[in-house]
């Protein structure tokens, strides 16, 4: 267990090209000794890089890393501490269950009695006790993943155990248990654990700190109330919920208000400051509301379509020539006409070059 | 249709299983007959057809100051320079192969394929074009004449095969598995030794089946550079040939010689039946 300091790190494919292209710009974070984090972000962003980067499997272009204050960038893999979990099942197939799981305490001297202890608990957590002596390359798909995230946590002293998607190959109702048994594990042992995915659902419900990636740049890092409620960009405004946040094109009207298809919308945005016209308000759609009793931030609109997803209604509706999504409860009753939202001033986030004011 | 199906595959099964089999039954039965059960017209069956003999098998062990070939030592020789050859070229192509498929090379415009294709390319050259090399090289270092020097060469002609099949082996091992066993403590030697190795033993079967075979098989190289003091199986067999064709004991040699081979086969064909060698079949 170690606190993770990246300072300053980059990394090109091609340095000594004349015009490297950069799969990760420079960038600077800690990761804090016991936490949960999660590395989202599109397919090709960067996210790999990084966790590669951690592990010793690429030495970064430019930067440092440390462990616990200590320089590691040039330390090879084997020498870090590090646990690793790639996308795919990845099995040492000429072995058992139980010989897999014991090889990095093997690879590290570990005493007979406490592999057995070690690879019998992540056994029992990963529900692979009764296939401990079958031979590992005659499990399913989901069982083998099992196996190498076993390997992941069998070292209790491990600086971070980083895991590349763990989950895609196993069923949905499985992943939800060992997201629920990582978290207990990080929970228990206090092991920094660091979790890339696409999926912004399994980021929100595993992380408490979440790093939005897009194209080579971390974009935003935080908790998911702080990206769901005041994202940085318009990207990860985007990017995160379902569906994406509500952007508008708009131009600034007076100190805090803008003003959308002729129509004002107070903020809690200072808009005195403004260097550029490109301006977006963002609402995400679960602060929109029907109209009650407000007489301010009212928007006519027609509704287009409803859909209802279960928990909740799904409004789809156009204003102007903009198309606004509001979530609402179910039992929301929606008049067919002159429909009015509301949009409440506090929860609009103002962008100005696509980055939040 | 599905009957017409089942008829079709038999009998395919059928005239194969003839067609491969048949020329053992020929030179089995050829190899216990005499000039004159040979000569005398068409027959196949022992006792019935002809009276069998083990002239054609004694041929083989008698010294040839008694009228024989003595294929005892040629046989061990051939084993000998084929086992060894077979090895070093396994140990050393598996090593070059792992390289050519885990590290980047270059060299002005010579890279990794460009490598790779040089030690094919030994073997598209015609033998021929090597055997004038060879013989001033092995001259140069008085190898001519001796099992080192033919180890030497069939080293040089047995690797590329490894390097072939095992770089395009190592090629569909996934990268992950050797960084993992990185992650997991080894040092790169290890991780190539505990885990990438044994996880490539069906591509070193089949790289071992090969080796064994061409090595074998040679004569060629066998005939031009070994004189009086070394000869391998291929090159005595010849040697039995006269104005009068031993029919006889050129089958049973046929068979003797075979017979690795077909050891080898049984031997690999249980691996294979296991579902060991899946991976390096698909």
């Amino acid at each position: 267990m170690a606190k993770i300091d990246l300072s300053n790190i980059s990394h090109s494919y091609n340095p000594n090209d004349p015009n490297p292209v950069y799969a990760l710009n420079p960038f600077s974070m800690t990761w804090e000794n016991g936490n949960r984090y999660a590395i989202l972000g599109p397919s090709g962003c960067g996210k790999t890089t990084m966790l590669n980067i951690v592990s010793g499997l690429v030495r970064p272009s430019a930067g440092r890393i440390l462990f616990d204050d200590k320089d590691v960038t040039d330390l090879k893999t084997e020498d870090r501490n590090i646990a690793q979990v790639f996308q795919f099942p990845v099995i040492y197939n000429t072995m058992t269950v139980y010989e897999n799981l014991a090889f990095p305490l093997k690879c590290r001297d570990f005493s007979k009695s406490k592999t057995d202890e070690r690879v019998n608990s992540v056994a029992e957590t990963l529900n692979l006790k009764s296939f401990l002596n079958s031979p590992a390359r005659k499990l399913t798909a989901d069982q083998k993943q099992l196996i190498s995230l076993g390997r992941g946590l069998v070292r209790e002293d491990v600086a971070a155990v980083l895991m590349d998607e763990p989950l895609t190959v196993i069923d949905p109702d499985l992943k939800f248990r060992l997201r629920r048994n990582l978290k207990e594990i990080n929970e228990q042992y206090k092991t920094t654990l660091v979790y890339v995915t696409h999926d912004q659902n399994e980021a929100m419900t595993f992380a408490d700190n979440i790093i939005v990636m897009s194209e080579g740049e971390v974009v935003q890092t935080g908790s998911p109330k702080e990206l769901f409620e005041r994202p940085n960009t318009t990207f990860v405004g985007y990017f995160i919920g379902s569906p994406a946040m509500n952007l508008f094109e708009s131009e600034a009207s007076s100190e805090n208000s803008v003003k959308i298809n002729n129509t004002l919308i107070k903020t809690h945005t200072n808009l005195s400051n403004l260097k550029t016209k490109n301006i977006k308000l963002g609402i995400r759609s679960e602060f929109i509301k029907i109209a009650q009793n407000q007489n301010e931030n009212l928007v006519d609109v027609n509704v287009e379509k409803v859909e209802d997803l279960g928990n909740y209604k799904l409004i789809t509706a156009k204003m102007g020539d903009f198309i606004i999504k509001s979530k609402v409860n179910r039992e929301t009753e929606i008049p067919s006409q002159n429909v009015k939202l509301h949009i409440p001033a506090e929860k609009c986030c103002v962008y100005e070059d696509n980055k939040l004011i | 249709m599905n009957k017409l199906y089942i008829f079709l595959k038999y009998f395919f099964i059928v005239v194969w299983t003839v067609f491969v089999v048949a020329p053992f039954l020929w030179a089995l039965t050829t190899s216990f007959k005499d000039f004159q059960s040979v000569n005398g017209g068409v027959t196949y069956i022992p006792w019935v057809d002809f009276e069998p003999n083990l002239e054609g098998w004694k041929v083989l062990i008698k010294s040839p100051a008694k009228g024989g070939v003595d294929i005892i030592e040629p046989y061990f020789n051939s084993l000998f320079v084929t086992c060894t050859a077979s090895l070093i070229s396994i140990i050393l192509g598996t090593l070059s192969a792992y390289a050519l498929s885990r590290y980047t090379f270059k060299a002005g415009f010579v890279k990794n394929n460009d490598i790779t294709f040089f030690f094919i390319s030994q073997r598209i050259m015609p033998p021929i074009v090597l055997s004038i090399p060879f013989f001033l090289f092995l001259s140069s270092i008085n190898l001519l004449d001796s099992l080192t020097g033919l180890i030497v060469v069939y080293i040089v002609l047995l690797m590329p095969i490894a390097v072939w099949i095992m770089v395009d082996f190592f090629n569909k091992v996934p990268r992950e598995i050797d960084e993992t066993a990185l992650i997991d403590g080894c040092n790169p030697y290890q991780a190539f030794l505990k885990v990438v190795l044994p996880n490539s033993i069906p591509g070193l079967i089949v790289a071992g089946m090969f080796c064994i075979i061409f090595g074998w098989i040679d004569f060629f190289f066998a005939f031009i550079l070994t004189f009086t003091e070394v000869q391998l199986l291929p090159v005595k067999i010849v040697a039995l040939n006269s104005s009068v064709t031993p029919w006889w004991s050129l089958s049973a040699s046929a068979l003797v010689s075979v017979a690795p081979l077909i050891i080898v086969a049984f031997i690999v064909e249980r691996y294979l039946s296991k579902g060991n060698l899946s991976g390096a079949i698909k």
